[in-house]
């Protein structure tokens, strides 16, 4: 089996928004679409005591996601690999799914004529995927912190394995019980 | 195109294009990869760009290259450059008045030939030094540019370098023979960066630091605002924005006077310590805490943070030369405390690399020799060291020193804001034309109002560009540049070190755009220069003549690209020990410089404070309470750039600048508000930015912006809001706030006040453009000629020492600071033993003749001609490869069956053809290189090992047995 996922470093991130801008380039987004959008925190505090962190966010790509079950025309789905995406053939743009997403992740464009609108959302590159197996996100290419490590967390050898493995990873909003699959190691004051 | 669909879902219909796949296919039929290199800022990262029936269809990061498939924002944005809508794609000419932005579009020859023969007119009329030419950042090959001017007859290009890099790097040539600029933070233990930041800028710089930080290298930051990189150091020192200067004084001092000098190195490479230690006693943390705004005991920490973990690193930062007259002082200190520590040049220290001695340096092909001295006198600047003066001296140590130079271009240059005061003033004579290749001054250059003003001004303006830009909107002729993936790179750091890496061009340049190398040349031909100086047709041309000394096999630039791509020389560090000594005029590393002070210049740092502080002008604290730093640069944005590109915009859409909390709720500001920024120059408009990443007291804006997407010609007093929301308007370039030695103009440390705008004060009026000299918002127009103006420090005079044997010999020049000759032309030094010796490859040279002299075979070789000559200067004479020796006897002993012959050489009687050769005992016919014994003349056949008698056919072994068929 193959479960894929995300590990952010967040030692190593500083907030240059490339991955932000590759994403929306090579995904051909409309400029009000964002799919991983990267919040600053900070500084915060007292100068000059101060602190400041960046918190990449993208689809969560849940076990158990809220946004698929809820979707009338069964355009949200799920791949084996864990991969949530929407089949924008089928998808009617009701909106159910992207109220029902605890991590505002999904939306649809509003640039785009009504009647061709569909809710997009980060597919961890699924159309990249599917022309090559082992390619990699484009947020993750692009990355030159390398902040971002994507790969199978059920074969132990891979990176993303050992990460979670070895270093004390946190996920967002766990009490929702989405079970998400984006692993981030948290700042706290550590060097990367 | 939508059409109704009836798929397996029954009813869902509606079905567009873009619903298909976004993906391209970069493994489908025909696509071709082509390695090239990013072309929006000096880090150059690696690019695949994959090519498609001559277009590229997608680009990603390379991750063989040392960028490790990292690309930013601009990076990714690429392929929007490329095709955007606005993008200038043919020769403009100005039809309608100045500005008002209408235009005919011209064959790109056509236009060449009207600016060559304006050009040629003018200097008909005015001399060649009334053509100047301003340049941007890297993204040309600029020694092109100065191949033309040095044609031309100008000595007026000129660059941003003077904020950029340039006099940080001469005060470092003058203290230690090279800009120790190459970090080897592998083995470093230390690493101060200092005003600068990576994070937000060189993004491939900054991935290297976070992995050896995890390695254990401790990082130092020095930077008034908490940025991107602060966040992730070991120690933060928020200083004064502008206190550069007193920190690096302050921990000179705690160096030397804590004991943590590395005295091993002092004692043994150093000059005028004593001096030093005397000169820097009262630049004491305690004396710096005030300026500075940190403890002394901060300072003393960060000092021995820094010399205790040694080997460490300085990372050249730019703020060091934007702090106006107190810019390369700053540098200046930081140059010694490298030294003092012993920094310099050793493994995990900073590397000297010095020009590369086996490919052509950016020099090497400006043709310099073709700019006449009295030219040269015409530069406009009054700033010695980054111009003729200062160059020449730096320049003729270097070849003295190293045996090749610095590039004239960046680090000899017209001082800029001069030149545009010239335009406004004819002080010091009328400068009618203006190249602007790669820039828009009125946004980079400092003084915006008054650079603007010499843009509408001046007779001629032809710019070069990719975009309409504040300042392409007043030019005479527009052309269209080539931009990245259009375009060969070749990276080369400006002409100052010795590796290089190199990019393809991924497709041709689209429409009628052209690079700047191709600009350049049609303009030098069209201005009558001589085809012979213009060899290259293409930039892959000249950029494989640039290698072709490596010596790789390659045969073109495209195959080095594709099988080299970078190429380092071996590691060389600690050369001052193989050279014998630093590259500085004494051999040594010079505390108390002979260079600047020969300039007219201290020769060991003395403080100044920047023009506005709140030490030494208290009475502005009323008016204007706040320090502002502005020049800072930040994602997605480089310099005044791609502010056109919607796709990156929307991170970033307006300007805001930071202010504490504490001070914006002082001043009733909250975030976002718009709010004014006014200096004693002018004033402009940014949004706020609440957050305590700077001190109660300071004010960060940063640089660059204007609005491409309004009507430039709508307002011309402020075309583009070119002066709304651009910092250039606060910052000063008068003479005297000017770094006197190296001409950096003011950027930080600034007095400011903030306020908000109201309703009554909120739109940009043209008042608030009137622009003055000296800058000043109180009275517009021309007060003073710039030359009338005193600089920042008077010269020091300084009395040049004289040949203590009466007249210098004819053919050589004297360095007073060692006592020595150097042959003028060559610049190699005459030995105590009378022989020349060439700095490059340590050889001796024959001071009559030039000849090299060749210890293995002690002869002198004429390495033009290839002939060698005894050491009595007599012609070698030579029958193949091997050296006769005229004359009745031999010079070794020759084998009693042989014979002597008058020519020079042994041979068996009756085999004249033969040449005995005494270090093998054969002879040799030196047409075959066939081997003969000295007794019979058999040749011997190494197939078989055997010898043959020719004449008869017969074999022999090698003891003579005859061997039977």
């Amino acid at each position: 089996m193959t479960r894929y996922v995300m590990v952010i470093d967040q030692r190593r991130c500083i907030g240059c928004h490339s991955c932000t801008v590759a994403c929306r380039t090579w995904n051909k987004l409309p400029l009000d679409i964002i799919y991983n959008p990267v919040v600053t925190e900070g500084a915060q505090g007292t100068w000059p005591n101060v602190h400041k962190s960046w918190t990449p966010l993208l689809c969560m790509h849940c076990e158990n996601p809220e946004c698929v079950p809820c979707c009338p025309s069964g355009a949200s789905q799920q791949d084996e690999d864990g991969t949530v995406w929407v089949d924008p053939k089928k998808c009617l743009s009701c909106k159910v799914c992207v109220n029902a997403c605890p991590y505002g992740m999904r939306d649809a464009s509003h640039l785009e004529n009504r009647m061709h609108r569909f809710v997009r959302k980060c597919t961890f590159c699924r159309d990249k995927r599917q022309l090559d197996p082992d390619a990699q996100p484009y947020c993750v290419l692009t990355c030159h912190q390398k902040a971002r490590v994507f790969g199978d967390l059920d074969d132990p050898n891979s990176e993303v394995s050992k990460l979670i493995g070895s270093v004390k990873t946190e996920r967002l909003f766990e009490e929702f019980g989405t079970e998400p699959q984006i692993y981030y190691i948290p700042e706290l004051g550590g060097k990367a | 195109m939508t059409e109704i669909s009836k798929t397996a879902t029954g009813l869902k219909g509606l079905m567009c294009p873009d619903t298909e796949s976004t993906e391209v296919d970069i493994h489908a039929d025909g696509v071709e990869m082509i390695k090239s290199l990013c072309y929006f800022c000096h880090a150059n990262c690696g690019v695949l760009a994959y090519v498609k029936d001559g277009d590229v269809i997608k680009i990603e990061g390379d991750p063989n290259y040392s960028s490790q498939g990292g690309l930013c924002c601009r990076g990714t944005s690429a392929l929007l450059h490329v095709n955007h809508p606005a993008r200038i794609n043919h020769a403009l000419k100005r039809v309608g008045e100045k500005g008002e932005g209408k235009w005919e579009q011209i064959p790109y020859d056509q236009a060449i030939q009207e600016v060559a023969d304006k050009l040629n007119q003018i200097k008909a009329e005015s001399g060649a030094e009334a053509v100047a030419s301003a340049g941007g950042t890297t993204r040309t090959d600029d020694w092109a540019r100065r191949r033309f001017l040095n044609q031309f007859g100008t000595p007026n290009g000129f660059h941003n370098a003077l904020l950029c890099w340039i006099p940080t790097f001469m005060a470092e040539t003058c203290v230690a023979g090279w800009s120790p600029f190459e970090t080897d933070l592998g083995g470093a233990k230390s690493l101060i960066l200092w005003g600068m930041n990576p994070g937000a800028s060189t993004l491939g710089g900054m991935h290297g630091y976070t992995d050896l930080q995890k390695a254990g290298l401790k990082i130092i930051m020095v930077d008034p605002r908490y940025s991107e990189t602060a966040s992730k150091a070991d120690l933060w020192l928020p200083l004064r924005p502008g206190s550069d200067a007193a920190l690096a004084l302050a921990m000179l001092n705690a160096i030397i006077y804590g004991g943590m000098a590395d005295y091993d190195f002092i004692g043994q490479w150093c000059d005028g310590y004593d001096e030093l230690m005397e000169h820097i006693a009262e630049y004491t943390p305690e004396w710096a805490a005030p300026i500075t705004w940190l403890t002394p005991e901060q300072i003393r920490q960060a000092a021995a943070m820094y010399a205790m973990n040694k080997p460490g690193c300085i990372q050249w930062g730019c703020t060091w030369d934007q702090i106006g007259r107190a810019s390369t002082t700053g540098s200046h200190a930081i140059a010694l405390l490298r030294a003092v520590t012993g920094n310099l040049d050793v493994p995990g220290g900073d590397g000297m690399p010095g020009p590369a001695l086996n490919f052509l340096t950016d020099e090497e092909l400006e043709l310099n020799e073709c700019l006449p001295e009295e030219q040269k006198a015409k530069q406009i600047s009054r700033y010695k060291l980054t111009s003729w003066p200062g160059y020449q001296i730096i320049s003729d140590t270097a070849r003295r020193t190293w045996g090749k130079t610095l590039p004239t271009e960046w680090f000899c240059e017209a001082h800029g804001p001069s030149v545009f005061k010239a335009i406004l003033t004819g002080d010091p004579y009328q400068v009618r034309a203006l190249i602007c290749n790669a820039t828009n001054p009125v946004n980079s250059y400092g003084d915006a109002k008054m650079t603007l003003a010499a843009i509408k001004a001046v007779e001629f303006l032809v710019v070069v560009d990719y975009w309409m830009t504040p300042t392409a909107l007043f030019a005479d002729y527009v052309f269209p540049a080539a931009g990245a993936l259009e375009r060969p790179t070749i990276v080369t750091h400006y002409g100052a070190t010795d590796s290089l890496m190199g990019g393809r061009r991924a497709i041709q340049p689209k429409y009628d755009r052209h690079t700047d190398m191709v600009f350049w040349r049609k303009l030098g031909l069209a201005c009558g220069q001589d085809p012979a100086n213009w060899p290259w047709e293409t930039e892959e041309e000249a950029y494989y003549e640039v290698l072709k000394g490596i010596g790789l096999p390659v045969s073109n630039y495209n195959e080095f690209v594709d099988n080299v791509r970078m190429y380092y020389p071996p590691l060389h560090q600690s050369k001052f020990e193989s050279n014998g000594g630093f590259w500085t005029p004494s051999g040594k590393v010079e505390l108390n410089s002979t260079i600047l002070r020969q300039l007219g210049f201290p020769g060991m740092p003395t403080y100044i404070g920047t023009i506005e502080n709140p030490i030494d002008t208290p009475e502005l604290l009323d008016e204007y309470p706040l320090v502002l730093t502005t020049g800072g640069g930040f994602m997605p944005y480089h310099h005044s750039e791609h502010f056109q590109m919607q796709g990156i915009r929307y991170l970033y859409p307006d300007p805001y600048f930071s202010i504490n909390p504490e001070k914006a709720e002082e001043l009733g500001i909250e975030y976002g508000d718009w709010c004014w920024i006014e200096t004693r120059r002018g004033r402009i408009k940014m949004r706020a930015n609440v957050e305590p990443e700077v001190a109660p007291e300071v004010i960060f804006a940063p640089r660059g912006w204007w609005f491409p997407e309004r009507d430039g010609s709508a307002d011309l007093n402020n075309p583009f809001g070119c002066l709304e929301s651009n910092v250039n308007v606060l910052t000063s370039v008068d003479e005297e706030h000017c770094d006197p030695m190296g001409g950096s103009w003011a950027n930080r440390g600034l007095l400011c006040k903030v306020y908000k705008c109201t309703e009554l004060d909120h739109e940009y009026k043209a008042e608030d453009t009137q622009f003055s000299i000296p800058g000043s918002v109180a009275e517009p127009g021309i007060h003073v000629k710039p030359s009338e103006q005193p600089l920042a420090r008077e010269p020091i005079p300084f009395e040049m020492p004289q040949y203590p044997d009466g007249e210098v010999p004819e053919g050589y020049d004297w360095v007073w600071q060692n006592n020595t000759l150097y042959q003028k032309g060559t610049n190699y030094k005459l030995d105590a033993s009378g022989w020349l010796i060439n700095p490059r490859n340590k050889a001796y040279y024959d001071a009559y003749t030039g000849w090299r002299y060749d210890a293995n075979d002690e002869c002198l070789v004429d390495d033009e001609t290839g002939k060698r000559y005894t050491m009595d200067r007599e012609e070698i004479k030579y029958m193949g490869a091997y050296r006769l020796y005229p004359g009745a006897t031999a010079p070794f002993e020759v084998p009693e069956q042989l014979v002597w012959k008058e020519e020079g050489y042994a041979t068996l009687p009756g085999r004249d053809e033969l040449i005995y050769d005494a270090n093998s005992g054969w002879l040799i016919d030196p047409e075959t290189n066939v081997y003969h014994d000295a007794y019979y003349g058999w040749a011997y056949d190494p197939n078989a090992n055997c010898l043959i008698d020719m004449e008869t056919g017969k074999r022999y072994t090698m003891e003579y047995q005859e061997i039977a068929e």
